[in-house]
């Protein structure tokens, strides 16, 4: 019964964190119909800066990730305004041609910057903190990184569900050239939703830097779970990638203790090609 | 004047082919020249640059390059073959040609070719992961080329009967060996009691091997296995792998986990509030230096077969600090039990060509096959190959971490240290 309780709450912690870092990538997804190839790079620079400010300011991480957000939100919207719009409207392999070229950019350039070492971010406030219940240990900074995770999510709802930029968010998804002829500025909304987008992958990274190693290819298998969260929960649709990052936690957690370790991954993937052959838009799509 | 214009038009090519044949003997002649001033022997160092593996990767190109700066340089390095001359043979010099296979298999095979059958290499030194070596080497093997294996531990790859394959470290095999034979000694001298062991390695050619020689160690002690958790190379978590462990808590495991994810380890069994009474490593992240800074007082206590540590170096390898110092100058960091072999197969190759006395591959692989080399990057002191290519002198030490550093335990005879034992809680230390 400790296992069951320990695996589920392993699961419930991995993925709410998988839900803030697929967040951004739906919303891209959703609004400009753009797949951001650099996403897990995005991530990988997000844990960079929480690392050396940890490091050369001695900001902790529950401090630093307002830094990484606003890092990472410029980062991300001088990337639309530099690579990215000068593809829409082009080629639907443009943008994904782009972003790639990105990725391997960012992640070359860490690379030259920082060397491939493996860095850890050491003496932060929560580390080695573990809160034991009922047999269960449950580490303090993957605790803080889900929670927080989960109130930056309904942050970001409420922000594109109850706010009027947020309505012109969906009005642009819906329909770009109606939302201009309405007085949008689409090009600003563009500019906004990829800030965005890197933002939400910026917090989560300056959280998990507390507890993963950062080093220049950190990013490679989240950005990869980010896009089975976002085909799965459903294109643009923000408690759709929550449900589906919950889920694929999940389904991680238990199919790696109860059947075998090396088949957790194979399990995610397996559900991912169940649900695009049931419901092709996704759980939450439309 | 049709007879002056074609007059001009013989003379205006008698003139331009005098200077195209000229142009051609200049840059034959030239071209002879420089190839006769460059006297260089070129050896392809064939590692993951990038990838998941890149520091391992450019930790070893840095040894090849120390070795090859003690080659072509002239030092006063005691004990130290060919250090102090300058250069090989009658002045030729090592040149080294970096190869980035990223640690997949099918970009190890095409670099090699390229090396080969582009760049020219008269060898390849490589490649650091197994699965990288085996079809990098199975390229020479066709090729009928020479490839020197460092730190790649998977014993099947001296067992294929390759003519030109030669490896210098130790095997997992032969690791394993070692590992059993320490815990036999701890069960009979100590009381250790260790009776069940876990097996945690990564899914790959070297993990999968690794923990096929360990289950068939612990079989010889009666040891029984109650784990066995192979799980996905560059994993996002290893909670389940390390829940794994603890729901059926062996009390010694053996672990191949490189890079970040020996880390990542390190760190999961540190937030379960786990560990087993003993956890050896095989040639893994554990002995890679700049990933046990990181870790700090996390990486204390975990073990590991080791070839070489700078403490041992202190004692008996003491020929090998010069080349330390030149390596720590490109690094940053001492040299690390991997990596100190991708030297070794250079100062070895290189002693061999001297003997040969040409870069003629038929006669350096003779020589490499019968004769024994003296070392001083290997703890043993020595090199020598048996058929298959494994070196029968290869020899490790079972070393623990303590405040960042390698204190052996294991064998008695090089022991320095009593073994802290058992791995203290996570909650107490």
């Amino acid at each position: 019964m400790t296992d069951f309780a320990q695996v589920l709450a392993d699961g419930l912690m991995n993925g709410a964190i998988y839900g803030l870092v697929a967040a951004g990538l739906s919303l891209i997804w959703g609004v400009m119909d753009v797949i951001n190839f650099a996403h897990g790079e995005f991530l990988m620079a997000a844990m960079y800066v929480c690392y050396w400010v940890g490091v050369l300011i001695g900001l902790d991480p529950l401090i630093s990730w307002v830094l990484t957000g606003a890092f990472l939100f410029l980062l991300s919207a001088v990337s639309y305004k530099v690579v990215v719009r000068r593809c829409i409207g082009k080629s639907a392999m443009a943008p994904l041609l782009a972003t790639f070229g990105l990725s391997i950019f960012l992640k070359n350039f860490c690379l030259n910057m920082f060397t491939p070492n493996f860095r850890l971010l050491s003496g932060t406030f929560l580390e080695g903190m573990v809160f034991n219940f009922f047999g269960m240990a449950i580490p303090a900074p993957q605790l803080a990184a889900s929670l927080f995770s989960l109130v930056m999510l309904y942050v970001l709802y409420y922000f594109v569900k109850r706010t009027r930029t947020g309505w012109a968010i969906q009005a642009t998804a819906m329909d770009k050239e109606a939302a201009e002829l309405m007085g949008i500025d689409t090009e600003r909304i563009f500019t906004l939703v990829f800030g965005l987008g890197g933002a939400c992958v910026g917090i989560a990274g300056g959280f998990m830097a507390s507890y993963l190693a950062v080093f220049p290819e950190v990013g490679t298998l989240f950005s990869l779970i980010a896009f089975v969260v976002v085909a799965l929960g459903g294109f643009g649709s923000i408690p759709g990638a929550l449900c589906a990052a919950i889920l694929i936690g999940l389904v991680e957690s238990f199919a790696g203790f109860y059947i075998a370790p090396v088949i957790k991954y194979v399990a995610v993937f397996a559900l991912y090609i169940v649900v695009i052959l049931i419901r092709p838009k996704g759980l939450f799509g439309w | 004047m049709f007879a002056k214009r074609l007059m001009n038009g013989i003379l205006e090519r008698r003139v331009m082919l005098l200077f195209a044949l000229s142009a051609l003997i200049l840059s034959v002649v030239c071209g002879s020249a420089f190839a006769a001033e460059e006297k260089v022997i070129k050896i392809g160092a064939l590692f993951p640059l990038t990838g998941p593996a890149a520091v391992s990767g450019q930790n070893c190109l840095a040894a090849v390059q120390t070795a090859a700066d003690i080659i072509n340089g002239k030092h006063d390095f005691k004990d130290f073959p060919l250090a102090e001359k300058e250069g090989l043979l009658d002045g030729y010099k090592i040149e080294i040609v970096p190869g980035d296979h990223q640690g997949k298999p099918d970009v190890a095979k095409s670099e090699a070719e390229r090396l080969f059958n582009q760049e020219n290499v008269f060898a390849i030194i490589g490649s650091y992961n197994s699965s990288a070596s085996k079809p990098a080497s199975a390229v020479a093997e066709r090729l009928k080329k020479i490839f020197m294996c460092g730190a790649s531990s998977s014993a099947e790859l001296t067992e294929r009967g390759f003519n030109y394959f030669f490896r210098t470290a130790a095997t997992d095999a032969i690791e394993s060996k070692e590992f059993v034979d320490y815990i036999d000694y701890l069960n009979k001298n100590k009381g250790a009691g260790i009776k069940t062991l876990g097996l945690l390695y990564e899914n790959s050619e070297f993990g999968k091997h690794a923990a096929i020689e360990g289950k068939k160690a612990a079989a010889t002690i009666g040891i029984e296995v109650v784990a066995d958790v192979p799980f996905t190379v560059g994993a996002t978590n290893m909670n389940s792998e390390i829940q794994k462990l603890k729901s059926t808590n062996p009390d010694v495991v053996f672990g191949a986990a490189l890079g970040s994810d020996y880390s990542l380890m390190a760190r999961t069994m540190k937030q379960s509030n786990w560990a087993p009474k003993i956890f050896i490593n095989y040639c893994t992240g554990y002995q890679n230096p700049s990933i046990n800074k990181e870790l700090g007082s996390d990486g204390n206590f975990f073990m590991g077969g080791m070839g070489y540590s700078p403490e041992i170096a202190e004692v008996y390898m003491k020929a090998a600090l010069p080349a330390q110092e030149i390596y720590r100058s490109k690094t940053g960091f001492p040299l690390d039990s991997d990596s100190i072999q991708e030297s070794v197969c250079l100062h070895v190759l290189a002693q061999a060509i001297e003997k040969a006395g040409a870069a003629d591959t038929e006669k350096v692989v003779n020589i490499l096959r019968s004769e024994t080399f003296p070392s001083p990057l290997s703890l043993s002191g020595q090199v020598a190959f048996s058929p298959g290519g494994q070196n029968n002198k290869a020899f490790t030490v079972i070393t623990q971490i303590v405040d960042q550093k390698y204190l052996t335990v294991f064998p008695k005879d090089y022991a320095d240290s009593e073994l802290t034992y058992p791995f203290p809680a996570w909650d107490k230390r």
